[in-house]
């Protein structure tokens, strides 16, 4: 049995983190479909919500969510909040659940990534940063939950062949059949 | 959102320590609309304001590489953006995109309009010059004579005989005087006769305007040096151009067999249709005018050339050809002098 290594899990958190933090600070901008851009906060929220969840999920989910709105020109905690809660919901089943899951895992992520994004540019709306709800629904949303989606098809991919103990966060090569499906966490 | 309920936990022992997070979310939440409330009442003047522009300002290098990474990629971008656009986007975009244009090109004359302006300063500045500055409102109006109309006229303190002159060099001199406006007689005019010299040699004649458009160098003799390429300037002797003031460039030099003097053809450095703003001396300085010394080097140089005319008339008999010419040239460099009170009546067909 594999014995999960709490600070191997934290420091596989941070990289995860921080190649989201790259794509949506470098890539999301750029890449854009309509007036939609690819939301990486929700990406990151979703891959520890779905292999850690609970307290860890939440906690993920907000601060991920609050440097997307330090990063946009949106008001500040909104998608905060909306990945805190995502987190939430997305965590109450269990742990790394993307492992072998990948169409379970992105159609999950799909519906939440419509939603969030749904919600986010509705109440963009009613904060008076956009006009109509046509353009709201069809340039924005739409276009943003795709791209969203497709962000985090690839990721989803990669934790879908990983299986083990631990959180599953890991980015160090745990591949299927490498390690028990027991974490060992709070032995 | 616990789409797949039939699935069991990976594992029980990961869960332990976890909980639900419902706590966490509770705060997280609060804390979120707290902040949302906050962010949306003070907007970006307000403390977040000042938090967002710190982390934009520390996370614009990466910003800054993304984009350079993801530059090939952005004309993709573009064609879906393009796509997706409505037609309002679109129109709105055009009409943009022509105010734009029609932006640039203002500015882009304002931009010309200051270079000139600003070379017609050093021009001032280089010379000394007492002018006026004025902009050209008219070409001719007839087709029989060279001139443009200027805005400026007697109630700017303009009169006739005044030299006029563009920042790349001389353009001609007042003939006609309104109250608001002038009349310029151009030096390619037929009548136009201004003194000048060339440069390098200091060769002193008279430069003629034609009706053909072309500028001839006349009254230099075989004797002296001319090259083409040589820069010719006017030579301050009649009173009216100050001394030294660009004129144009020689382009030809052609020796006639018999003849005293070269036949020179002059390409002039001011074209009046690339000229807008122009200077209107007003006035010369001591300094500006030409020297006893020049006039004397002037009435030497037609002395010697009377002589070699006269030992030629022995010789031959094409003086007479020859003596006019002479006379000609003694006779406009007498009338050099008679024109240094700016009188109307020389400047306007005999020149300086």
């Amino acid at each position: 049995m594999r014995v999960a290594d709490k600070n191997r899990d934290r420091r596989d958190t941070l990289i995860l983190a921080l190649v989201c933090m790259v794509c949506q600070l470098a890539l999301a901008p750029n890449i854009g479909i309509g007036n939609g851009r690819a939301n990486f906060a929700l990406v990151f929220t979703a891959c520890v919500a779905f292999n850690a969840g609970g307290r860890r999920g939440v906690l993920a989910g907000f601060f991920a969510g609050l440097v997307f709105d330090l990063s946009t020109t949106g008001p500040v905690g909104l998608m905060a909040g909306c990945c805190a809660a995502t987190a939430y919901l997305m965590g109450q089943e269990g742990r790394n659940r993307m492992a072998g899951e990948l169409a379970a895992s992105m159609a999950e992520f799909s519906i939440a990534a419509l939603i969030v994004s749904l919600i986010y540019h509705l109440a963009m709306l009613m904060v008076g940063q956009s006009s109509s709800l046509l353009d709201v629904i069809l340039l924005r949303t739409l276009p943003t939950a795709f791209l969203t989606i497709i962000a985090f098809l690839p990721f989803a991919w990669y934790y879908s062949r990983s299986v083990g103990g631990g959180s599953g966060l890991s980015l160090g090569g745990r591949r299927r059949g490498g390690g028990s499906h027991l974490s060992t966490r709070g032995l | 959102m616990p789409l797949r309920s039939n699935r069991a936990p990976a594992s029980g022992l990961g869960n332990n320590n976890q909980g639900t997070g419902g706590r966490e979310l509770v705060v997280c939440l609060v804390i979120s609309i707290a902040l949302f409330t906050v962010g949306v009442r003070t907007g970006d003047s307000g403390p977040l304001g000042a938090v967002r522009g710190a982390f934009q300002t520390i996370t614009a290098p990466v910003r800054l590489v993304g984009s350079a990474i993801s530059m090939p990629f952005q004309g993709l971008g573009n064609i879906f953006s393009n796509l997706t656009a409505d037609q309002a986007t679109l129109s709105e975009l055009q009409a943009e995109n022509d105010e734009l244009r029609s932006r640039n090109a203002e500015l882009e004359e304002a931009e010309q309009t200051a270079t000139r302006l600003q070379g017609l300063l050093d021009l001032q500045n280089t010379y000394d010059l007492q002018s006026t500055a004025a902009h050209i409102i008219s070409g001719s109006s007839d087709s029989w004579s060279s001139t443009v109309t200027i805005d400026k006229g007697t109630s700017s303190g303009l009169s006739v005989g005044m030299a006029v002159t563009s920042s790349s060099g001389v353009i001609g001199q007042t003939v006609a005087c309104g109250a608001t406006s002038s009349t310029v007689l151009l030096v390619t005019d037929e009548s136009s006769s201004i003194s000048a010299m060339v440069q390098s040699s200091r060769a002193q004649g008279m430069l003629n305007g034609s009706a053909a458009g072309e500028v001839r160098l006349d009254m230099i003799r075989t004797d002296q040096t001319v090259e083409v390429g040589d820069i010719v300037v006017t030579s301050g002797l009649g009173g009216v151009f100050p001394k030294g003031l660009p004129l144009g460039k020689v382009t030809s030099v052609e020796k006639n067999p018999g003849s005293m003097y070269y036949t020179i053809v002059v390409e002039p450095y001011a074209h009046t249709e690339n000229a807008e703003e122009v200077l209107v001396i007003t006035s010369l300085t001591d300094s500006q005018v030409a020297t006893s010394e020049d006039v004397a080097a002037a009435d030497s140089q037609e002395t010697s050339s009377s002589s070699t005319s006269t030992s030629e008339d022995s010789a031959t008999d094409s003086s007479s050809a020859s003596g006019s010419g002479s006379s000609s040239g003694a006779g406009s460099s007498d009338n050099t002098s008679s024109t240094k009170s700016t009188t109307s009546s020389n400047a306007t067909k005999t020149g300086n």
